[in-house]
């Protein structure tokens, strides 16, 4: 194939060498490199006669098989050599079995919203459509009639495979079929149409293979005839609604967060809930942006970790020889932005936590935080319940959604968003609950003992150091955060818990802050921001003893930062949402892998070696 | 007193007050620095505003010219003086702030307010008002408006002062007349309110016999006072070191620059809407990643504690969103953060934003109508034509684009075919040497020199010849095989394959394939790809050890890993597709008019100070 090519090279080579300077040596090197090349060329042609050979035996052997039936019973490892040595053979035979495009003229959810409607038996078969998919099931009639399911869009439709409309004859046609497999990634050229048993087909004239799928494709273990009941099973999954993966046909959750392209693939409810996901943040946005918030981006790598209490990511920039900190939060670089001048900022990104892993907390995680100059508290906890509860009745149609908080062997439980949400003072409730009468001076060494004792009386664990703001903190999810079930805002959080709110207007001692629980979990959490220079200097003087102390998620002081609040950051109400959780609690996922794209398998299995992917 | 006399004296003022700031705090003695600080900050109502009043008001026109001069002479005059005397004019007017902030307590008063509620912005006002003839005033009850924002400028009288209050949205005037504010409202405002104050304001509305609308204050209240002074205009603008380093003083002193900040929103807005209302779905893949894919690139490297491992930050997002198109989703896209570990410039943040996107069952054609289709929507959205101003070129960005071959642009440019020398490299290095030698520094000559492919050797010539002429928008074409290891092979060219980038005044702003979908022939590049990186890093290895230089060392000293994950998932199928990558940081650069990366991020990374 490339002598042609090849020749014309070397001819170009020995006509340029004659007008090169030096032009004797010169072609006589060209005359070399001719040689060397016709050597080559001729080994290429030697070892592709080899292959055409192996795969000329091979494919003879393969169409004396029945069908697709018995590939199911192969050795994974000799499924996937076959599948190799079948694709080799197509390069061999000059088909490139990878084409580069194929119009696709409208999507399956499209083709079933069009034809759904003919009638039982009904063909149109002047109409010329064409589909693309995956097939994920296929039957074969008999060697002239072939049944798949082909998937794509989030749907899927029959595709009703009959040589007598396919152009190839009899024998072509059924060494075609034999080697489409399940997996494969096809485009069809054909007609609409519906069997007598109503199902909506695809009656193909043409049918190409567009990618091969190497691998077995897991298959639902259950009884021969109940294969169709995953398939079958169309009932669209809504956000609130729950979910059952104990009925998928992947169902091994390593496999389906390794390779969350077959989740996707055989779970048909998890592309839903990347759906979901995208609608959240799709209405986050469209939120603040009605309310005239601009979206802005600030560094995800800085020299401080600031914005709140956690252990860092360190990187290094080679050429600056600087050491960096992933972001742990936002906030701080948000404020500044106020400072500046844009009273209303929000961004949505990644957050980093080099912390272990559980079932809600991952080392990057996704955050919205927004910052509105000349609000308060007040006005965000109003913000927040029109946010989530317009949110959870866009996406489910109602208030309530359902969620397996306790595990699927039990019933769901109920969250009802519907607003206004429950509102409990922090310090109030606790006492009120636990009978408990904390000294007003919380940061006081009186208070500490108190607190210390109260842990104790109650069996709350706090392991060291038991400052007094970790063992509120302990206390407060002791108490307060399992009462939580329904959105519920905890206000008013003491300042030594909260190092950038602002003190309360009436109470001494507290900020105007509030965290939102749902099914226990903090979802948001908010506060009229802090913006007396010389008090947030003095509250990150107190973080400094915490972290003196041993408490190394105490907060670091951020220079430019304080110098920011000295040029005036106007009274502003700023608030933070965990996207994650968010997107758990309406996808019924207990577990933040389940939902997250961006939890690699790293996080399971940390001795697996490569370790990308969702 | 009128506004737009009012508008000559504020430019003229503030730069004459340094003026003489500087020259008190020239002076020894601390007292009378202080002493004149106070005056000029607070009272500078009383004492020498009558004076400056008149002669402005007499002599405008002589006033105007002479602002710029005084602005200038006391820019170089903060450049010349020492640092120290600046920190400690600083420290002094921090001092005097510290005090009226505790004199707001003692009277009762929050001088950090927990909210303010505004009916207007400063725009909106303009906008309603528009229509009010000079000297009107308009008192109704409905014209009872509350406003907030920072005060850039004053200037009190005996009984009248004005104010200029900047928001988001603009700026409007402040007229307080002692009569109509409440109590000792207007002697608070006299001497509490400095400029780079954030005030709220309730009032009327009026337009001055000068034609300035303001707001008749009745009420006001100081809702976070400043302790810093604000840098002029001027200075602000010299100083571009800390320009980027505080970036919120920047955007107070150079309104303008947050004017940047919000056209990078509404691009950012326009390309998602462009691509949403195509139907492609926003996903988000992971940033921490075990092997840094999808590119060439030296990878930012962390640790994580409780897995006790490396971890790397995703340098593309290319191999994670393929996998999501294998997973069966057909259109899907990613705006996110890239990470890479290079040198920093005018144009290079080690951080920077990308959309990359993905097509199932499209080709690398149909991207480049996308790409032509999200440029030509954010032009218009910031700047409503498509024929823009960039560094003083113009860019025509009127459909369709010029779309060229590689290879023709090369032919083109430099009279040699490269088609022409088949495999002969050492033939094509010669002849391009022979061709280009005059016109190419020692730099290029070695590159061209170690190009270990024609390929390679013809995209290297694209960069120094081609690339820097490509002012107008070009997608150039075909790229050699070798440079794209995630293309899919050209259906009709050999050697080529089905990839382009988008070049607009000289730079790329997307690059795009058909994506490789046969998975054999993607672990075959990649293993390439990783042999070749191995063998330039052993090289510059022993290069190192023989020269002792570590900085050449250091270039390839990082490690490149075989993505075996993604490759399995290509095994599982993917649709044929095409895919996009395109550089948000520069295509904002590109509709701002903005020479540097560094004025398109609000905080862009920067050496560290000494």
């Amino acid at each position: 194939m490339e002598g042609g090519p090849a020749d014309e090279a070397a001819k170009a080579v020995a006509d340029l060498a004659v007008d090169a300077s030096s032009g004797d040596t010169q072609s006589k090197n060209a005359r070399k490199k001719e040689l060397k090349n016709k050597q080559r060329e001729e080994e290429r042609r030697r070892k592709e006669e080899e292959k055409a050979k192996l795969a000329a035996s091979k494919a003879s052997s393969q169409s004396q098989k029945p069908g697709a039936a018995d590939d199911e019973d192969m050795d994974p490892t000799q499924y996937f050599q076959n599948r190799l040595k079948y694709l080799e053979a197509q390069k061999t035979d000059g088909k490139n079995p990878y084409p580069h495009k194929f119009q696709a003229l409208m999507s399956i959810p499209e083709y079933i919203n069009q034809y759904g409607g003919l009638n039982n038996g009904g063909h149109l078969e002047d109409v010329s459509i064409s589909l693309a998919g995956r097939i994920m099931n296929k039957r074969s009639s008999s060697s002239k009639l072939v049944f798949y399911d082909l998937h794509g869009g989030g749907a899927k439709v029959q595709v009703m495979a009959d040589a007598s409309k396919s152009g190839m004859d009899d024998a072509e046609f059924s060494r075609f079929h034999s080697n489409v497999k399940r997996g494969d990634i096809v485009g069809i050229s054909g007609f609409p149409g519906k069997t007598k048993r109503g199902e909506l087909s695809i009656f193909p004239r043409s049918f190409i293979v567009l990618s091969h799928c190497l691998h077995m494709m897991p298959r639902q273990k259950a009884a021969p005839g109940s294969e169709n009941a995953n398939v079958k099973k169309t009932e669209l999954w809504v956000p609130g609604s729950t979910r059952n993966p104990e009925t998928y046909i992947l169902k091994d959750q390593e496999t389906r967060y390794r390779q969350r392209y077959l989740d996707l693939m055989l779970n048909l409810e998890v592309r839903h809930i990347f759906k979901t996901r995208a609608k959240v943040i799709q209405y986050v946005r469209k939120f603040l942006d009605d309310l005239d918030f601009l979206e802005v981006e600030t560094p995800m790598m800085n020299m401080i970790a600031g914005g709140a209490a956690a252990r860092p990511f360190v990187t290094h920039h080679n050429d600056l020889n600087m050491r960096l900190y992933m972001r742990i939060a936002p906030e701080l670089y948000l404020k500044e932005l106020v400072v500046g001048g844009l009273e209303r900022v929000y961004e949505i990104g990644k957050q980093f936590r080099n912390e272990g892993i559980d079932l809600t907390h991952n080392p990057e995680f996704t955050t919205c935080e927004f910052y509105m100059a000349f609000a308060d508290y007040n006005d965000i906890m109003e913000l927040t319940e029109k946010m989530l509860s317009g949110m959870v009745k866009e996406l489910t149609g109602g208030y309530k959604i359902k969620y397996h908080a306790n595990g699927l062997d039990n019933d769901p439980i109920e969250i009802d968003f519907t607003p206004p949400f429950r509102r409990i003072d922090m310090i109030e409730e606790l006492e009120k609950i636990a009978n408990l009468d904390i000294p007003k001076d919380l940061s006081s060494v009186e208070t500490n003992k108190y607190l210390m004792d109260a842990c104790a009386r109650f069996d709350v664990k706090c392991a060291p150091p038991q400052t007094t703001t970790r063992l509120l903190d302990k206390l407060v999810g002791h108490f307060l955060e399992e009462t939580c079930v329904n959105p519920t805002f905890i206000i008013n959080h003491p300042e030594i818990m909260s190092p950038l709110a602002k003190w309360h207007r009436s109470k001494p001692g507290l900020t105007e802050r509030f965290e939102l629980f749902a099914n226990k979990h903090e979802l948001c959490n908010a506060y009229t921001e802090l913006n007396d220079p010389v008090v947030q200097r003095e509250r990150f003087a107190e973080q400094l003893k915490d972290r003196q102390s041993g408490d190394d998620e105490a907060m670091a002081l951020d220079e430019t930062f304080c110098t920011a609040l000295e040029y005036g950051l106007p009274p502003t109400g700023g608030w933070g949402m965990g996207i994650d959780r968010l997107t758990m609690l309406l996808t019924d996922s207990q577990n933040i892998k389940v939902l997250s794209l961006s939890l690699s398998r790293v996080y399971l299995h940390a001795h697996v070696q490569s370790c990308t992917w969702m | 007193m009128e506004a737009l006399n009012m508008k000559v004296l504020t430019l003229s003022s503030q730069p004459l007050r340094h003026l003489l700031r500087l020259a008190a705090s020239s002076r020894p003695p601390i007292r009378p620095n202080l002493f004149f600080l106070r005056c000029s900050s607070s009272s500078s109502s009383s004492s020498p505003s009558p004076a400056a009043a008149p002669a402005a008001a007499a002599a405008a026109p002589a006033a105007a010219a002479a602002a710029p001069a005084a602005a200038a002479a006391s820019g170089r005059g903060r450049r010349a003086a020492s640092s120290s005397s600046s920190t400690s004019d600083r420290e002094a007017v921090r001092a005097i702030r510290l005090k009226k902030v505790e004199e707001l307590r003692e009277k009762g008063l929050e001088p950090y307010a927990y909210k303010w509620d505004r009916t207007h912005s400063a725009s909106q006002l303009q906008e309603i008002y528009k229509h009010l003839a000079n000297g009107e005033e308009s008192s109704n009850e409905k014209d009872q408006v509350s406003i907030a924002g920072r005060i850039t400028a004053r200037r009190a009288f005996g009984k009248l002062a004005f104010l200029t209050l900047r928001d988001d949205s603009g700026t409007i005037q402040l007229y307080c007349e002692k009569e109509r504010l409440l109590n000792d409202q207007f002697e608070r405002l006299k001497t509490l309110v400095d400029i780079g104050d954030i005030v709220g304001a309730n009032g009327t509305i009026k337009r001055t016999e000068k034609g300035e609308l303001s707001v008749c204050v009745n009420t006001f209240a100081i809702l976070t006072k400043s302790l810093l002074p604000l840098p002029d205009k001027y200075h602000g603008l010299t100083d571009v070191d800390k320009r980027y380093r505080q970036r919120y003083v920047d955007m107070i002193a150079n309104p303008e620059v947050a004017d940047i900040f919000r056209k990078r929103a509404k691009i950012v807005s326009e390309i998602r809407k462009a691509v949403e209302s195509a139907g492609f779905v926003e996903v988000e893949t992971p940033v921490l990643q075990g092997a840094a894919g999808g590119a060439e690139a030296r990878p930012f490297v962390t640790y994580h504690n409780s897995l006790g491992r490396d971890l790397y930050l995703r340098i593309a997002t290319e191999l994670h969103l393929k996998r999501m198109l294998v997973g069966g989703f057909e259109k899907v896209y990613e705006i996110g953060r890239i990470f890479r570990n290079e040198g920093i410039s005018t144009r290079h943040n080690p951080e920077f934003t990308t959309i990359e996107m993905y097509e199932a069952y499209s080709d690398y054609q149909s991207m480049m109508n996308m790409a032509e289709e999200i440029i030509t929507c954010c032009a218009l959205a910031v700047q409503n034509k498509l024929k823009i101003d960039y560094q003083g070129t113009e860019i025509n960005l009127e459909r369709p684009w010029r779309r060229e071959t590689m290879h023709n642009l090369v032919k083109e440019a430099t009279r040699i075919d490269f088609s022409d020398f088949g495999d002969d490299l050492e033939m094509a290095k010669r002849v391009t040497l022979t061709t280009l030698g005059d016109g190419l520094d020692n730099k290029d000559k070695l590159a061209i020199g170690s190009c270990p492919s024609i390929g390679h050797l013809v995209n290297e010539v694209f960069e120094v010849v081609v690339e820097p002429k490509l002012l107008q928008p070009t997608f150039v074409l075909d790229y050699p095989i070798e440079i794209s290891p995630l293309a899919k092979p050209h259906r009709k060219h050999a050697g080529l394959t089905e990839r382009f980038e988008l070049f607009i005044c000289g730079r790329e702003l997307a690059n795009a394939f058909s994506e490789l979908t046969d998975p054999m022939d993607q672990r075959g590049r990649l293993e390439e790809q990783v042999r070749q990186h191995n063998d330039k890093r052993a090289a510059s290895l022993l290069k190192g050890a023989a020269t002792e230089e570590k900085k050449e060392e250091d270039d390839e000293s990082y490690e490149v890993t075989l993505d075996d994950d993604f490759l399995t998932a290509l095994e599982y199928g993917m649709p044929p597709a095409s895919g996009m990558g395109l550089g948000i940081d520069r295509l904002v650069m590109l509709l701002t008019d903005s020479a540097s990366i560094r004025d398109v991020i609000a905080f862009p990374v920067l050496k560290i100070q000494q």
